[in-house]
């Protein structure tokens, strides 16, 4: 890529809510007379069928809006991309209901719909990108962040974050943190670049990313085993324990397995471990400040190479850009990586529990690599026990144990079983009477990413490089029709010969992305636009890859092209921004994209 | 690991090759007769048969039989294979063919067995594109077995099993057998089974093993059976198991055991064949485009004038097409009686094409108002002339099959003064000479601009004073020129001696002729041409007879050559046409050269060749080592001259083999050799030759800048193989308008290839299209008036998608099997 692909500010939706006879609700919106719309020349698939449209209005610039009872949908002919040229706005991302009785402007370039459940208001409203990401951001800081964390927040009425819970957790908040921390690091580093060390914004984006950071940092602290054991996640004695995992209650000197299914189902319950590692003080503020001690905290153990890789990734950037300025704080960094790398390796290369077993997916050894379950897995977790060892020793300088480690699983050919990632996966899936897009577990993409972004970015020896590139490459037939720009830009910036950007794709993902992250599901099975595709195993999928606010959701660790009207955990909680903003920062930093006016 | 070798009982049946169909027939009843036998017999025997084809004579002939088997199948004791009609050649059909293979196939063993096929089984044909996983995979197939080439022919690709990926990313499980299909006595078990023991141990996986009697049909023996059973447990030997390639395939996918991969084409076995019996490769390319064209008319008719669709009996033709697509039939290596029995089953085939192609324009045409006010007879025929008496213009309905707006010459049999569109524009046109000598001797060649997948009408004024002999007459130099290139012809060979691509400037004849026919000699290969793959040693280049201009007016000018070789002529008119991109070539040979090959030599010179060729659904870039290759409707030869990227895009009307030794692209046109002639010792006798006699096909000469994937080749080859159609119509009220468009896809890099009612009966519409140019990605959409809406996808690099739209306008993706069999 040589130049950066320009981001343009866009009409973005901006969607409110109102009970029909709500004083903001506009008189005309009630009064209109629906006429239906001629459409009989339509140049473009129309969600819905042509006869379903009963109401119209048009705004500035020949856009047209249509109702139906299927929802809405917008027409724009002078839109510059395609994607944008109809757009469809569906309950309960976009509308109360789908019952369409009228639509008027609002004046501006929005419009009023009403529906049977009430009227809304679908303000479009002219942003840039980044301002996008400073929205995102600021509902993601002001209702998602738990202790610095950020994943995911319930709320007691879907679509409604005034309801927000003030507890909760996510078994992957450490995965989830790592990429918001490393958007965080990303966009300090580009400002910093762009308008100085001293500037306002800069200086703000430091906090920020230096918080995130710390923040996800301490979870490799936090358990106080002092064996470099990482913890899924925490929780303070005001939120309460969840039956979900394996928890362990901190009691001063050691920690004790709480009662919970898994824990039963382990034989784990009121098992004790060592609990009273030193934390730093640095860490350990995000819940002494809000009035906890050690001993108020419960963390989540049995943790799975998801977070370890996304912790590493996270160590490598943090290192660049913030410890290199703090080396107070680069030695937290070098400590966190030289303990948990340590740990890996003096438990035959995996995470080892409490009772001396091992996490139930943290394992990187030869041994569950044999196995049915972990001959396909191997590839990918060949790849990250290489990558955990060139940020050991990247980060901390040292060489010694892991450079002697590092040579010894070469010589086991962990670098080569990193290429084998397709044919062993198809195998799989093929066994199984599946397709691949079906026996995927969409959360191993962005640890591929991760891993093998981290061994091409590392990797001295240019043959090898090029093998862990080629690995790279055995992923991309199902990473490559996602278009999800988190993945894509890391592998731009490993395999810049063979990255075929495609800018109408990559403006899109941003263009279409919600300004909100309220988890709301859209109504994809009524679309006659769209086509389902059904695979060997019963998976189904659209045909064509959706733009982010049409599709039922917009993460990084499911399937944008399930076919699918919203997610498996439902509509009552809102997301963290990472799925944009690390894409956002991570391409403005490396100038795979940049802000453009219009 | 696993290394058991797995016995696979099968008899390999050439319905046609040495024999006529008849007596395929009756082998296939009589071997099927045998495996029942042997199946009731022995409790461990499985027998594999590929074939839909054969099922269906048996269910046909003799449906007590076909009960037998039905209840073998059920208990798992027989076991089809190849989910196609036959096992056809896998060079030469389309990519709509290979898809009518499965469609047809599976959805027949799953309606008679309710079973699919898993397993693709092509043991014996001569080669394998590189689009096979796909068209595989898309016919509900994971794994497939082959053997040519053999490890001899072609030792870069993984010697037994491995993974086959096709362009867009599916792939197959694929075994290539070391030790042929056929094993038969004790001697030849005991060698192969040697052969594949220590393959087992040096692969550390499991091998099969093809027994029985074969070609003619035969299959396993009670001799073999029992031989095998004595010797399921030898000592110092693998374990051996009855089995089935579907069991083969599910046990070695339960090893742990990483395998190689192979992306490029299976290739080269039998080079011979792309070019061997000309008659059965025209027919073939004949019919696939008649029937894909007349079954999208049929279609559209069905809706637009509420017809009943002709399903079934497009069935029936396609059926026909896939038999002869067997690979010993359409590779041209059968008994020349065989060809006799070609040219029925084809004629079968393109005379339903013709049939509902034209009751389908007609039922359309007749509803576009084309009523002048004033016109008092419909319809005043004078001779051919047909028309209005009162002066007014005659309409013509153009009809266009493809997916894209074309702009092309349309001939109508009589002569024209003046021509307009729909909207009264003028139109060019060009009276020119008539196949007839009745009357003026004249048709008139007008330009037609007709939306995609849609028709306009045209309004012609017949001439009635117009007279041939008047009106043609043409200055004898030899240029001719267009908007796109010059075309210059050396009096003194014939041969082009400048050809200049306008949009580079670029002579691609600057330092040679062009377009020279060149006589091969192919004395000493068989009709196979085993072992052979080059085509090298020139006999002579043909001499010229003759050269004249024979037309030169507004639309397009003729110059016509005449060679002669010993006693074979050829007679060729290059056709260049204002607004076209191609240079057309309609040949003429009669050919009495024994022995030979004919080839069209373009010599373009230039550095840094390419030479890319059509393959079913896509294209492949090959080395220009000079060796044979198949193509479908095209190659290019892409070369850097004066600094720029310029390509020489060959197509045909019928042809299939091309070479490029260098810089030099040939187009294989005509191959004599002795029919079915297996290196045999040539005895004394009148035998007949492939090729011998009258033949004529059309080549065509298309040039672009840069390379050819970029270039327009794939819609100006599928445009030269299937043209439009002019309708003379009559004055009549109507509701459609005179110019329409049924159907639209905005992507440049996609074509459509079907468009049919499911053959479920539901009555759903199936497109099917594809991506020809190779961009990794695509989002495009569809718009149709046939179901008022359109719908997104995307498609990868050589993509095939099929979809499904029902009454109700849902749209699904589904496979060449029309989403009729649940998963």
């Amino acid at each position: 890529m040589t130049q950066p692909i320009k981001l343009y500010p866009r009409l973005t939706k901006v969607v409110s809510h109102f009970k029909k006879y709500d004083i903001e609700v506009p008189k005309a919106l009630l009064e209109v007379k629906a006429k239906k719309p001629d459409l009989s020349d339509f140049p473009y698939p129309l969600p819905q069928r042509k006869k379903d449209y009963t109401c119209y209005c048009e705004g500035p610039e020949g856009v047209m809006w249509y109702g139906s009872d299927g929802g809405v949908t917008r027409y724009d002919p002078n839109a510059d991309c395609l994607d944008d040229k109809v757009m469809y706005m569906s309950a309960h991302r976009d509308l109360l209901d789908n019952h369409v009785s009228a639509l008027v402007t609002d004046g501006g370039d929005g419009v009023w719909v009403l529906t049977d459940n009430g009227a809304t208001h679908i303000a479009m409203v002219k942003m840039s990108m980044e301002e996008k990401a400073y929205r995102l951001l600021d509902e993601t800081l002001t209702y998602v962040q738990r202790h610095g964390m950020v994943s995911q927040k319930r709320l007691s009425e879907a679509g409604n974050l005034k309801s927000i819970l003030p507890y909760g957790h996510s078994d992957n908040d450490g995965s989830f943190s790592s990429c918001f921390a490393m958007g965080e690091i990303f966009r300090y580093a580009t400002l910093k670049r762009e308008k100085g060390d001293f500037d306002e914004e800069t200086m703000e984006a430091r906090r920020v990313a230096f918080r995130a950071s710390e923040a996800n940092l301490l979870l490799m602290y936090i358990a106080g085993r002092g064996n470099g054991f990482v913890a899924r996640t925490y929780l303070t004695s005001s939120e309460p324990v969840p039956d979900d995992g394996l928890f362990y209650k901190k009691n001063g000197a050691t920690a004790v397995c709480l009662n919970t299914t898994d824990a039963r189902n382990r034989g784990v319950v009121g098992l004790e471990v060592k609990a009273d590692a030193p934390i730093p003080e640095r860490l350990r503020k995000f819940y002494t400040e809000e009035g906890f001690e050690d001993t108020d905290i419960t963390y989540k153990g049995d943790t799975s190479s998801d977070e370890i890789t996304h912790h590493y990734l996270h160590l490598l950037v943090a290192h660049e850009f913030l410890g290199r300025e703090d080396p107070e704080y680069d030695e937290l960094l070098k400590t966190a990586a030289r303990n948990t790398t340590k740990h890996i390796i003096d438990n035959n290369f995996a995470l080892r529990e409490a009772d001396g077993k091992y996490t139930t997916w943290a394992k990187w050894n030869k041994e569950y690599f044999e196995t049915a379950m972990g001959w396909a897995d191997a590839c990918l977790n060949a790849g990250q026990m290489l990558m955990y060892l060139r940020v050991c020793m990247h980060i901390t300088g040292e060489s010694g144990i892991w450079q002697e480690t590092y040579d010894k699983l070469i010589e086991l050919g962990y670098d080569k079983l990193t290429v084998e990632h397709r044919n062993r996966f198809h195998h799989m899936s093929i066994v199984g009477g599946v397709e691949d897009r079906e026996e995927m577990m969409y959360g191993d993409h962005m640890l591929a990413c991760c891993a093998l972004f981290g061994l091409v970015t590392l990797e001295p020896d240019a043959e090898r490089k090029e093998l862990f590139r080629e690995a790279f490459r055995t992923w991309r037939y199902t990473l490559a029709p996602e278009y999800n720009c988190g993945y894509d830009f890391l592998y731009f910036l490993s395999d810049p010969d063979n990255a075929r950007p495609d800018a109408d794709r990559i403006r899109t993902w941003f263009y279409r992305f919600s300004v909100s992250r309220l988890a709301s599901g859209v109504s994809i099975n009524s679309r006659r636009d769209i086509p389902k595709k059904e695979l060997m195993g019963g998976y189904k999928e659209t045909s064509a890859l959706l733009p982010n606010d049409e599709r039922f959701i917009a993460k990084y660790d499911r399937n944008p092209l399930e076919f699918k009207s919203e997610d498996s955990g439902g509509v009552t909680c809102v997301e963290s921004c990472y799925p944009y903003t690390f894409a956002y920062w991570l391409g403005r930093y490396f100038k795979l994209i940049e802000e453009g006016n219009e | 690991m696993d290394k058991t070798i797995k016995l696979i009982g099968n008899a390999h049946l050439d319905p046609i090759w040495l024999w006529r169909w008849q007596e395929g027939c009756g082998e296939v009843l009589q071997t099927f007769r045998s495996a029942l036998d042997r199946l009731k017999e022995y409790n461990c025997f499985v027998f594999t048969c590929s074939s839909a084809a054969y099922y269906k004579w048996v269910e046909d002939i003799d449906p007590q039989m076909f009960e037998e088997i039905r209840v073998m199948i059920k208990k798992g004791r027989w076991v089809p294979v190849n989910g196609w009609w036959v096992q056809p050649d896998c060079n030469m059909p389309s990519g709509e063919s290979f898809a009518r293979q499965a469609l047809y196939s599976q959805l027949y063993y799953y309606e008679k067995f309710g079973i699919t096929c898993k397993t693709g089984y092509n043991v014996d044909s001569f080669g394998h594109n590189a689009m096979m996983p796909q068209l595989l995979n898309k016919g509900g197939m994971t794994n497939y077995v082959f053997q040519r080439p053999d490890i001899s022919e072609n030792s870069e690709i993984p010697e037994n099993l491995f993974w086959w990926d096709s362009p867009d990313g599916s792939r197959v499980l694929t075994y290539r057998t070391p030790t042929g299909y056929v094993a038969h006595g004790k001697e030849d078990i005991d060698y192969k089974l040697e052969i594949l023991n220590q393959r087992a141990e040096e692969t550390g996986h499991g091998m099969m093993m093809f027994y029985g009697v074969g070609n003619h049909g035969g299959g396993p023996t009670r001799g073999d059976i029992e031989y095998l059973k004595a010797n399921l447990e030898r000592d110092g030997f693998n374990d051996l198991e009855f089995s089935s390639p579907d069991g083969y395939f599910e046990d070695v996918l339960n090893e742990l055991i990483d395998l190689p991969t192979w992306d490029d084409e299976l290739q080269h076995h039998a080079s011979g064949c792309y070019s061997a019996t000309s008659l059965v490769k025209a027919l073939n390319r004949k019919a696939e485009n008649a029937l894909a064209a007349a079954e999208k008319w049929d279609t559209i008719s069905s809706i637009v004038a509420e017809s009943k669709s002709g399903t079934k009996e497009f069935e029936s033709a396609w059926q026909k097409v896939c038999f002869n697509q067997f690979h010993d039939i359409m590779c041209g290596c059968s008994i020349m009686e065989a060809y006799e029995d070609v040219k029925e089953s084809e004629g079968y085939a393109l005379n339903i094409a013709s049939e509902k192609y034209n009751n389908a324009v007609l039922r359309i045409a007749r509803k576009i108002d084309t009523w002048i006010e004033g016109v008092s007879d419909p319809v005043f025929e004078e001779r051919h002339h047909t028309g209005s008496d009162n002066g007014f213009p005659r309409p013509v309905v153009v009809f266009n099959p493809h997916s894209y707006d074309v702009e092309l010459p349309v001939r109508v049999h009589h002569p024209s003064k003046a021509d307009t569109d729909s909207e009264g524009n003028q139109v060019l046109f060009q009276n020119v000479r008539s196949s007839r000598s009745n009357d003026s001797h004249l048709d008139t060649l007008f330009v037609a601009k007709v939306p995609s997948m849609g028709y306009a009408t045209f309004w012609l004024e017949v001439d009635r004073e117009a007279y041939a002999e008047k009106e043609i007459g043409a200055e004898q130099n030899f240029l001719m020129e267009n908007e796109f290139m010059s075309v210059e012809f050396d009096g003194q060979t014939g041969y082009i001696k400048s050809l200049v691509d306008k949009a580079t400037g670029v002579n691609l004849a600057d330092d040679n002729f062009l377009a020279i026919p060149t006589v091969i000699d192919d004395h000493k290969t068989d009709t196979w041409a085993h072992k052979v793959f080059k085509f090298n040693e020139i006999k002579g280049l043909m001499e010229l007879v003759e050269i004249q201009r024979v037309e030169s007016g507004a639309l397009r000018s003729v110059i016509r050559t005449k060679h002669k070789f010993n006693d074979s002529y050829l007679t060729q008119d290059f056709i260049l046409a204002k607004g076209q991109k191609t240079l057309k070539v309609e040949c003429k040979a009669m050919w009495q050269e024994r022995f030979t090959m004919l080839k069209f030599a373009f010599p373009t010179g230039g550095k840094d060749a390419i030479s890319t060729y059509e393959i079913p659904c896509g294209f492949i870039k090959r080395p220009c080592n000079g060796e044979e290759e198949p193509a479908l409707n095209w190659a290019d030869l892409t070369v850097t001259k004066d600094g720029k990227r310029v390509g020489l895009s060959v197509m045909s009307d019928s042809k299939y083999s091309y070479d490029c030794p260098g810089a030099e692209l040939r187009l294989t046109a005509l191959r004599n050799v002795i029919f079915a002639d297996h290196y045999s010792d040539r005895p004394a006798a009148d035998f007949n030759f492939t090729d011998e006699g009258l033949n004529r096909f059309s080549y065509g000469v298309y040039l672009h800048g840069g390379e050819a994937e970029c270039s327009d080749v794939v819609k100006e080859a599928h445009l030269f193989n299937n043209n439009v159609v002019a309708v003379p119509e009559s004055y009549h009220k109507g509701e459609l308008p005179q110019k329409d468009s049924f159907f639209y896809t905005n992507l440049d890099n996609v074509v459509v290839t079907a468009l049919k009612r499911c053959e479920d009966g539901s009555g759903d519409l199936i497109i099917r299209l594809y991506e020809t140019k190779g961009i990794e990605d695509s989002k495009g959409y569809v718009m149709s008036k046939l179901f008022d809406n359109g719908f997104w996808y995307d498609i990868k690099k050589h993509e095939i998608k099929t979809f499904r739209i029902d009454r109700d306008t849902n749209v699904r993706e589904v496979n060449f099997l029309e989403g009729i069999i649940e998963n």
